[in-house]
Parts: structure tokens; C-alpha cells; sequence
């Protein structure tokens, strides 16, 4: 009998908000020392009332918008008991009852074709602090800097069949987060809950379905899956052992999941109101502005990039980050030409960035210095690579493009006036290369123009000297 | 320990209940579990207090977390007053002029049955106009910080220095002060004495609103009799939805980030269950049970759900009888005095005398306790129940 | 019905311990509160909405600006057991 395995999946989203969902606090986890993003109210200490973030509601209707979901009308948070020393108040604010997003759908392509994978709900929720273990002092450490930092949960149907498929998911969710600015998906900043059961190919019974909780990395989710449903299979088919309804962990460095026997499965967390947390009404106007203002997607953006002229390879550059093609089309409305602005920042940025360690969605440049630079270098100010040098220090120091300019005597370098006189004075100091040139031996202009270059410390155009050069050397013939 | 709450600073005006914040004192909400508590930020209402010019006597006790009858099983410290603290605290110091007034949480009628028997106001203001940051939660849907004085006057101008919108709190109504003056002559007001309170209560409490119906007669206004059903459903749903909110917010306490932590044990389930059965009293313990129980998956929808719809069948019962009369006359509670008691009978004794305050709890509506009684208002009605009692103030000093 | 196990569900979920006279005592609140709940049960309430909030309030947000009053020192004053950084507890079996 051929066997399928039936996998559902629970993604956890951290999204990006300059505070918490519930106080002022800052918003995101991975940044800053041990609870130095904490208030009274994320230490758990009575008193405070959660008021929630607007721009959470907005960020989760917007993700609701990107996987076809409805989005609801009526909205309302709910509070989850248990304890856990990460939990600073003992229970969780979440939605259960009336949810944010419901009824959406995505498509996923794998090698074997495009499917598509239901959405059951998306809601919003606070998450839970660090532990961290410390073997010296056989104590845990508690870090509440994570503590009420804004999630959105997106409940798959079980929908998918493969590992290949929840990858092409979570690889398409991130595409997507990344690019509507609603989550940055870094490392940590999504974490999934599988659902795997397996049951006999055609049959609409499902078998016994266990769930792996908290994985963040894409190759432990998908050898996780891998290992689970070959687990189910030797179950089924050959009865190594019975399966039970059950939560399990993933085990990285064995390879293997693992039951996780403590009363968290037997918990019951009395979901229920949150009398302190008004009812949100989403009203036409405001799902209007919302989606007026979702940031283009990948294929609009192909879209307009191509109409400007871009290549195919520069616009899949441009498109892999959100923040390429923000400073791309700030560059484009200050005046820049697009195919320059797309050279600046893939191959000038992208070199700096490189060298540095870096990659291009760590770019981080004010587009106006950007375009100040292009303006120099294109008014022949300034050559490209002192437009490089320039780049770099605006980029690494903090540097003001003119300010550093001038404080470097790279201005004057692309001033062909200043060039004329270098020129000038190369010329007058060596009279005997001059005579060589204009009997005949062209050769003795790489020593001027070696010249020249040097008394420009290697800064100037070299176009720029050889054509100063011809002039001067004919008005000497 | 008794130092913790009886001593009051010399000049001082405003006693304020443990269960509110007040920076600089340890507040512990009458309750072990809370020791050694330092707040961070004081409450709203106490910083609107200060900046209206009141200054801050001291804190009084209440019964652990405001749960019990009057406030006799305090881990604050005993309570000042000859009566072993079965009059309240915060009504004492006002009744004895010691204070001249106070800022008490009512979380289950507890202020209101404490100035009834002490011969002091208290209002319980409409829900949502006086902020709840910085009270120490435990109903979150039905808790007031609320004012006690002598005086309908001082009531009046304490809470108007409290109430207005804080966007601290997502509760709070948008209007950014109350004007408590009512425009509405005592002599074109309708009162309607509620039947099952009253005649629930022991003769010396019913005793005390046919005094006052009369006196309200004599000052002109049209006194009559109304029915209100719901009132013993209304009692049972606040109580499951009170000890429901508060078993979730007590479920903070346990021993690890502040307050009282067990020195007895050896790993993190024996810190808990060691510092919470330590830290708690039973009284306290009861309510989490069964407030658990009402929320858990097998009855949630018989429990709390059910709690929650009786809440609007209450709340419109309630309305109908506004459309005719500008205010409900009852007992605060159902006795003139009470008998000490042992903790184990507390949780029925407060469900017995929450008959006669749950109510408003339940609605949000306004009540004013004066002259031994409560007058029960449509919400945002208050300044309406503070001329009645103004009122009656006047009639009783003639 | 509550019952002596029930109970000592109950106990465990809300991470409290009573003595075997509490018990008693609490079971016997718990019938008490069964009978009042048997009349809750009695009133119809077909077609009635929840009432969680008893003001007609919604859309109560707040901006996304940060803020960041509180310092640690102090959050971490009043802990029982804390580190420079941290609140600290018995070791979790991972």
C-alpha cells in the first residue's frame, strides 16, 4: 500500500514594529543587552493595562492580504493560561475566538508542480521571553526582552503533502514578509509547529497525527518532517511501535524527534476575553487605506523595473531585498538615471558590503548621500573611484559626501582645472620627456601621464589626463 | 506590619487602599504573596489626586487582594478601629476625621458595605471614567477605583480630581473630565426602591432604606417600587466572572520576578506551588479554584460564557428601569453589623453579601453609598446620585 | 460535579496545594456554586450576545513609538533571585 503523509503547519511570525504589541517597549527580540526592553508590564509586575499597537493590526490584515484571507470585521483579543518562567504573567494574550484573518489560500511550486495550500487563520498574539540554561550555577536565567514582542500566527490547512512543499511555503512566506515590510525573517524571527499524520494514498481518514513544536531553522523543519513521517510509516507498516496523539520536539544534533512527557499536554489553558482589550472594528476605509498602502510586490516591481530599462539579472537583484528597491526608487525620484542607480547599488554597494562581510540586505546608506555621490562623480566632480571611496566611508564612518570630499581633497581631482595644472606643472618639470613625445617617441607619454598620476596620488580620471595631455602637449608642437 | 498601614503622615488628607499604587509605599494588596513589593509607578488616580493639590495620608488595609467581606483577613496588618476589622479601614479614618477621604478599589462591594456601616459615602463610579492603572487587577471587567468621604460635597470634588480619560488604560472613556454637577432638581426625580434587595435583607438593613425612601419623599421625589428579577443571577454571574478575571491575574504570583518567594524548594514546580500556597490566603485560594474551574473546557460555555450573557440580560433589565426612574434604592448590605468569622466560611459569606453590590459590578453602572444605603445610577449618571445623596444629607441634618 | 480528583486536577493547574481540610471545605464551596449555577442555567439566553465589556468602546490603539522609562536595575530590584541581567530560577530540564 503507498502511504501519503497529511502535514499542517503553524508559522510564527515576528513581526517588525518599533515596540511591542501591548506596551512601549522596544519591538525587536533579537536586538539589545538582558531586559533592557522590559517595563513593569513585560516583567510580569501588576498595574499596567495592555493597549495595543496599531501597526501590529495593520501588519496582520496586510499579511491577511497577501494569503487571500478574509480579513474579519470584528476582531478581539483572548488570554491563555499557563506557567512557564518565560511566561511573566502566566498567560499569553492571543485571539481564539475571533481571530484576525481567516479562509485564505497560498501557492507553493515545488519540482513537481505548483499546488495550493489552504490558510484556516491568521491572529495575533504576544510572545514568550528566553530561557537560558546555565550550567555553572544549575539555575535558568530569564530575558523578557522577547516578552509581548508582536506575532502573527498563520494556520495552515493540512494541506501539504511533502517536505518539499511546507519549504517552497515558508520560503515564500518569508519572500513575501520580507518585501511588505512585515516581518524581517531573520534567523529566530519565524517559527513553525508541524502537524504530520500519514494515511494510506486516496483514503480521507486521517491516521494519528503528531506535532513537533518549535523549530525555527528551514533544514531542521524539513529533516524533522523527513524523520517524523518515516517514523509513522514504520509504525503503520511494519509496527515498530504504536503511535499516540502527542507533542514532540526535534533533536538537531541526533537527528530525531522526541516525546516531550510533561503535564504541557495535559494543560488546559481556559482561553477566555481579555476584558481589558476594547474589540477592534475593521471598517471599509480602513482595509482601503491598508491596502493602498501594502508596498508593491516582487512581480509589480518586475513589472516597473522592466519598463525602466533594467536587466533581468538586475531586477531579480534588486527585488531579492525590500530595501534595494526602496532606495533604488528614491534614487529614481531625486533624478538619478536607472541604470546607474541600479550599478551603484549592486555593484558599488554590493562590493563594499562584500568586502566587509556583509550581504545586500544588511545595506544601509541615506538615499540622498547615494545620490549626492552619483551626482559628483556623474558632473565629473569626482571619478568613480573616488565615488567608490567615498561610498565606503559614507557607508562604514557615517561620512557626508561633500564633507568628506573636501576634507580629502577629492574634489579638486575631477576638476579638469585642477587636472590642467598638474598637467601643466608635469609638463614644465620635464622638459626632456616633452622633447621625446614631440620628436616622435610616443612612448615617453606613459611617463607623463605616470606623472601626472602620481602628483594626483592615483585619484584622477585617467580619461580625463590623457585628453588634457593631448591638448597640451599639441599647443607645445 | 500594623506600622505598614496605620500610620498616616501628619497633614496628610487621602488615605489610599492597598490595592492601588502609590510610589514610595510597599504595596502589597493585603496579601503575603505581594511582600516587599516596591511599585514602579504610582496609579492615576493617585497622581490626578496629587496634582489637584491633595496630599497623600497614608495606606489603609484591605482584606487580601479586596476579596473578603470588610477586609479582616489582611496580610496589610490589622486594621485601625475597635472593631477588629469588620468596619473597613479606609471608612473608619473617614469616619473619624481622621482623613478626609479615601481612594478604595471595589472589586465586590467591599468600600460600599464598609462606608454603609460606618456611616460614610462612597461612590463606585461609572466604568470606565476613573483610570485603572496602577490598581492592582483582579476583575478587570468590573473593578473601580472608587472615593470615600463623609460628604456628597468632598465626593463629589475627589472625583472629579480622579475621574477623566488616561490612555493608559484601554478602557477608559474618551471624555477628558466630568462636571459631577447634576442640573436635574432632587424634587423632579423618580427613585425606585428594589424589591428583592430589600426584602432580602436582615430588618435592620430594610429598615434603613424605608428611612431613607421617606426622607426622599419629603425632599419631593417620587419614590416607588421596582422589580429586578435578575438580581440573584446577577450575583452568581459576577461572582463566576470575578473569580474567573482573578484567578488569571493572580496567576502573575508565583515566586519568580518579585514579591514573596518560598524558601522551601528544589526545583521550579515546588518554587511555584511553595510560594503560591504560602503567599496566598484560602479565601484567595477558593476564588482561584474555582475561578479555574468556570473557564476550563468542559464548562466554559455553562460557566463563564453563560456569566457573560446574563451580564447584557442584566445590563437591559437594569436600563428598562432608567427609562422611568433616575435611580435604584437598595441595601449596601444585608446586615447593620457583622460577626467575626473564620476563613473557611469567607468565600460563602462575601457570595451571600454580593447579592446586594454585584450589580453595578456587573453593569458598570454608577453607586453611591450614603446614609447607610445605595442608590444604584445609569451610567454616567453619578453627579445624578451625588444631588440625591447631597440631598439627603440636608434632609438628615434638618 | 467537582470531585476529590478533579480537584486535585485543579490544584495542580493553578500550581496551589491545599490541606486535606481545605479540601473539604472547597468541595463544599464548589456544590454551593453548582446549585447557583443550575439557576444561571434556568435563564434563557437564546439569541443573547456575550457582554465582555460593558462600555461600547472599540479601536482603542496606540502608535508604534518606543519607549523605554523603566531601567533594569530597577525591574530587577525587587527579585528574589535575580543576576546583573536577569531573573533566575532552579535550572529547567530542558
Amino acid at each position: 500500500m503507498r502511504y501519503e503523509a497529511v502535514i499542517g503547519l503553524e508559522t510564527h511570525v515576528e513581526l517588525a514594529t518599533k515596540s511591542k504589541i501591548f506596551c512601549s517597549c522596544g519591538g525587536h527580540s533579537a536586538k539589545g543587552e538582558p531586559n533592557t526592553r522590559v517595563c513593569p508590564a513585560c516583567a510580569g509586575m501588576p498595574g499596567m493595562l495592555p493597549v495595543t499597537n496599531k501597526r501590529v493590526v495593520e501588519l496582520a490584515m496586510r499579511a491577511g492580504l497577501l494569503l487571500n484571507c478574509q480579513i474579519s470585521r470584528y476582531t478581539t483579543f483572548d488570554k491563555k493560561s499557563y506557567y512557564y518562567p518565560d511566561l511573566p504573567c502566566s498567560y499569553q494574550i492571543t485571539q481564539w475566538f475571533h481571530p484576525i484573518c481567516r479562509e485564505g489560500s497560498v501557492e507553493v511550486t515545488t519540482k513537481d508542480g505548483a499546488r495550493t495550500i489552504g490558510i484556516k487563520q491568521i491572529h495575533m498574539e504576544e510572545d514568550a521571553g528566553k530561557l537560558v540554561h546555565d550550567d555553572w550555577t544549575e539555575t535558568t536565567l530569564v530575558d523578557f526582552n522577547r516578552t509581548s514582542v508582536p506575532l502573527i500566527e498563520i494556520v495552515s490547512k493540512p494541506d501539504f503533502r511533502t517536505a518539499d512543499e511546507v519549504m517552497a511555503y515558508l520560503e515564500k512566506l518569508k519572500t513575501m514578509f520580507r518585501f511588505a515590510n512585515i516581518s524581517e525573517c531573520e534567523e529566530g524571527a519565524m517559527r513553525c509547529d508541524v502537524n504530520i499524520s500519514i494515511r494510506p494514498e486516496g483514503s480521507e481518514e486521517l491516521g494519528v497525527r503528531t506535532e513537533i513544536k518549535n523549530m525555527s531553522s528551514l533544514s531542521s523543519i524539513r529533516r524533522a518532517i523527513q524523520y517524523e513521517t518515516a517514523r509513522h510509516l514504520d509504525a503503520v507498516e511494519r509496527g515498530t511501535e504504536t503511535l499516540v496523539q502527542e507533542t514532540r520536539r526535534w533533536d538537531d544534533v541526533k537527528g530525531r524527534t522526541f516525546s516531550m512527557r510533561n503535564k504541557e499536554t495535559a494543560a488546559d489553558y481556559r482561553y477566555f476575553p481579555d476584558p481589558n482589550l476594547m474589540p477592534i472594528l475593521i471598517g471599509d476605509d480602513w482595509l482601503r487605506r491598508v491596502k493602498d498602502e501594502m508596498p508593491a510586490s516582487v512581480e509589480e516591481k518586475t513589472a516597473e523595473y522592466q519598463s525602466k530599462g533594467l536587466s533581468a539579472k538586475e531586477i531579480a537583484s534588486l527585488t531579492a531585498e525590500r530595501v534595494l528597491c526602496d532606495l533604488f526608487d528614491a534614487l529614481i525620484s531625486s533624478g538619478r538615471e536607472p541604470k546607474e542607480a541600479a550599478s551603484w547599488i549592486l555593484t558599488e554597494c554590493g562590493g563594499i558590503l562584500r568586502k566587509h562581510g556583509q550581504v545586500m540586505g544588511e545595506l544601509d546608506i541615506a538615499p540622498e548621500k547615494l545620490s549626492r555621490i552619483m551626482e559628483k562623480v556623474s558632473g565629473n566632480e569626482i571619478n568613480r573611484a573616488a565615488g567608490r571611496k567615498v561610498l565606503e566611508a559614507v557607508l562604514y564612518e557615517g561620512a557626508d559626501p561633500d564633507e568628506y570630499c573636501e576634507a580629502h581633497d577629492l574634489s579638486a581631482q575631477g576638476d579638469a582645472d585642477a587636472v590642467r595644472q598638474v598637467v601643466l606643472k608635469v609638463l614644465d618639470n620635464t622638459p626632456a620627456a616633452v622633447r621625446d613625445y614631440l620628436g616622435g617617441k610616443k612612448k615617453a607619454f606613459q611617463a607623463l601621464f605616470g606623472g601626472c598620476m602620481k602628483e594626483l596620488k592615483g585619484n584622477g580620471d585617467p580619461q580625463v589626463i590623457r585628453a588634457l595631455l593631448e591638448e597640451e602637449l599639441a599647443k607645445r608642437s | 506590619m500594623g506600622q505598614f498601614v496605620t500610620e498616616i503622615r501628619p497633614g496628610g488628607a487621602i488615605a489610599v487602599d492597598d490595592t492601588i499604587q502609590v510610589k514610595g509605599y510597599e504595596t502589597k494588596a493585603g496579601s503575603r504573596i505581594l511582600e516587599g513589593f516596591q511599585p514602579l509607578f504610582g496609579a492615576e488616580a493617585v497622581e490626578r489626586l496629587e496634582k489637584a493639590g491633595y496630599e497623600i495620608a497614608g495606606k489603609t488595609a484591605v482584606g487580601e487582594f479586596g476579596l473578603d467581606l470588610l477586609g479582616e483577613f489582611s496580610h496589610s496588618g490589622a486594621t485601625l478601629g475597635a472593631s477588629g476589622g469588620l468596619r473597613g479601614a479606609a471608612a473608619e479614618l473617614a469616619a473619624a476625621g481622621t482623613v478626609k477621604g479615601a481612594l478604595c478599589a471595589d472589586l465586590n462591594g467591599a468600600p460600599r458595605r464598609a462606608a454603609a456601616l460606618s456611616g460614610v459615602g462612597f461612590v463606585k463610579p461609572t466604568y470606565g471614567t476613573v483610570s485603572r492603572y496602577g490598581l492592582i487587577p483582579c476583575a478587570c471587567s468590573g473593578e473601580q477605583i472608587g472615593v470615600m468621604a463623609k460628604s456628597a460635597g468632598d465626593m463629589r470634588g475627589l472625583l472629579e480630581a480622579v475621574a477623566g480619560h488616561d490612555p493608559k488604560d484601554g478602557t477608559s472613556l474618551p471624555t477628558e473630565s466630568y462636571d459631577y454637577a447634576d442640573g436635574k432638581a432632587v424634587s423632579e426625580m423618580r427613585v425606585g426602591v428594589v424589591k428583592e434587595l430589600t426584602d432580602a435583607a436582615s430588618d435592620g438593613a430594610r429598615a434603613k432604606v424605608q428611612a431613607q425612601a421617606d426622607a426622599l419623599r419629603g425632599l419631593g421625589v417620587a419614590v416607588g417600587e421596582v422589580s429586578l428579577p435578575l438580581a440573584d443571577a446577577a450575583r452568581t454571574a459576577w461572582n463566576i466572572l470575578l473569580c474567573a478575571e482573578t484567578c488569571n491575574n493572580l496567576s502573575r504570583y508565583d515566586g519568580v520576578k518579585f514579591g514573596y518567594r518560598s524558601p522551601d524548594y528544589r526545583n521550579i514546580d515546588e518554587l511555584y506551588v511553595n510560594s503560591r500556597t504560602e503567599g496566598f490566603n484560602f479565601l484567595t485560594k477558593a476564588v482561584i479554584l474555582y475561578g479555574s474551574d468556570v473557564l476550563s473546557k468542559g464548562r466554559y460555555f455553562a460557566c463563564y460564557d453563560k456569566a457573560l450573557k446574563v451580564r447584557r440580560l442584566v445590563w437591559e433589565q437594569s436600563k428598562a428601569l432608567f427609562e422611568n426612574y433616575d435611580a435604584l434604592l437598595c441595601p449596601a448590605c444585608g446586615k447593620t453589623e457583622y460577626q467575626p468569622y473564620d476563613i473557611k466560611e469567607a468565600f460563602g459569606a462575601v457570595f451571600a453579601e454580593s447579592f446586594y453590590t454585584a450589580i453595578p459590578n456587573l453593569t458598570g453602572f454608577p453607586s453611591v453609598v450614603c446614609g447607610g444605603v445605595q442608590l444604584i445610577g445609569d451610567a454616567l449618571q453619578d453627579g445624578r446620585l451625588l444631588n440625591l445623596a447631597e440631598a439627603l444629607e440636608g434632609g438628615a441634618a434638618k | 460535579m467537582m470531585t476529590a480528583e478533579g480537584l486535585s486536577a485543579l490544584e495542580a493547574l493553578n500550581e496551589l496545594r491545599l490541606t486535606p481540610d481545605e479540601k473539604m471545605e472547597t468541595l463544599s464551596i464548589f456544590r454551593r456554586m453548582e446549585s447557583y449555577e443550575a439557576a444561571l442555567q434556568e435563564i434563557p439566553t437564546d439569541n443573547v450576545e456575550v457582554m465582555v465589556h460593558v462600555m461600547p468602546l472599540a479601536n482603542v490603539l496606540r502608535d508604534d513609538v518606543q519607549a523605554q522609562p523603566f531601567t533594569r536595575e530597577s525591574l530587577l530590584e525587587g527579585a528574589p533571585e535575580h543576576t546583573e541581567d536577569s531573573w533566575q530560577v532552579p535550572r529547567l530540564v530542558k
